[in-house]
């Protein structure tokens, strides 16, 4: 008995598997308090539903022999369908491969142009023609501003 | 395996039968292990309809690939490996679906009645403590208990180690033990 409670405790605090095979092997198994203590057989059987208790299966055949017959043609339907889906697949991904690469190439040109379009420390014009004649320019700087403003009217 | 429905002659016949194709052969398959299959799924789902889904499940499945069957392994042991797999995943669909299923019993008028048993009258149900174990501790329980299975085959059914089945089936035992005990005492007390 007193064998028993330490085997329980032992079985209780140490929770692998082969260990607890262990336990059940040398003692559980083979101890009539042990035994007490789990379901019998027959107690078990009488919870669950016995085959001879399930009917007739007859009505379940029916509906298999229908499926198996639709599913005999099954597999070959799925080999062209998974020949189709692998065809349409990769033609997708060349597709987006290429928009990517597309994209990426218009987004590094533009990052290139943005660099280019920093703002100048210093900027020349030289020559402003307005109606095919050269224009009259005037350049204006707003006091206390970075910002010149190029006005360029036409000659009379 | 234990208590054998069909000796071992008649399975290899009924096997070797569906291997040449024979429609006859298919037919006498399912009902030779159809009331075995229907009653262990039966016993790890808990309701018939699932059951009777896995049953379809498990011979489309078998006719598909009896050729890979080992004929050196039990042919019952295979099958019910194969009833066990296809009931767990009905209880992963279940459990992957059940929040969906709540809402569902929330709003009567989107969800179907229940049509109740189909043939009339009380289907046969696994009892309620059942629902405490695990469907690996039910399927346990359930081969050694109606089938007379060993640790061994049972660890072949639910694809662990003879030692994993051997504390399954006594986690199971001891589990449904205390709950008779505990509805025992309640009975008493009333």
């Amino acid at each position: 008995m007193v064998s028993c409670k330490i085997v329980n405790a032992l079985y209780a605090a140490v929770p692998s598997r082969l260990f607890r095979d262990v336990l059940i092997r040398t003692h559980l198994e083979k101890c009539e308090a042990c035994q007490a203590r789990l379901v019998s057989r027959q107690e078990a059987e009488a919870l669950f539903v016995k085959p001879k208790d399930v009917g007739a299966v007859g009505g379940l055949w029916r509906t298999i022999d229908r499926r198996a017959g639709q599913e005999t043609i099954v597999p070959e339907k799925r080999l062209a369908g998974f020949r189709w889906e692998w065809a349409a697949g990769t033609a997708m991904f060349l597709i987006l491969a290429a928009a990517g690469f597309w994209l990426l190439r218009g987004v590094q040109t533009g990052a290139v142009r943005a660099d280019y379009a920093r703002p100048a420390d210093r900027f020349e014009i030289t020559y402003i023609n307005v109606g095919g004649a050269p224009a009259q320019a005037y350049i204006y700087q707003p006091a206390g501003s970075d910002m010149i403003i190029v006005w360029a009217g036409k000659t009379s | 395996m234990g208590k054998g429905l069909h000796s071992s002659m008649d399975e290899r016949e009924i096997v070797a039968g569906c291997l040449k194709g024979a429609t006859g052969s298919y037919q006498e398959m399912v009902e030779a292990y159809g009331s075995l299959v229907l009653a262990v799924a039966l016993n790890v789902l808990g309701n018939r309809e699932d059951a009777e889904d896995v049953f379809q499940e498990t011979f489309i499945q078998v006719f598909k690939n009896l050729g890979r069957y080992d004929p050196g392994r039990s042919f019952k042991t295979w099958l019910l490996t194969i009833v066990y797999r296809r009931s767990l995943d009905v209880i992963k669909k279940k459990r992957r679906f059940s929040e969906f299923a709540a809402r569902a019993k929330s709003e009567p008028a989107v969800v179907a009645s229940n049509p109740g048993p189909k043939h009339g009258g009380p289907e046969p149900l696994p009892s309620r403590f059942l629902k405490t174990l695990s469907p690996k501790e039910r399927t346990a329980l359930c081969l050694w208990a109606n089938e007379g299975c060993t640790a061994r085959d049972i660890s072949e059914v639910l694809g662990c180690s003879a030692s994993t089945a051997r504390v399954t089936l006594f986690n199971a035992r001891r589990k449904i033990k205390t709950f008779l005990e505990n509805e025992h005492g309640v009975l008493q007390n009333c």
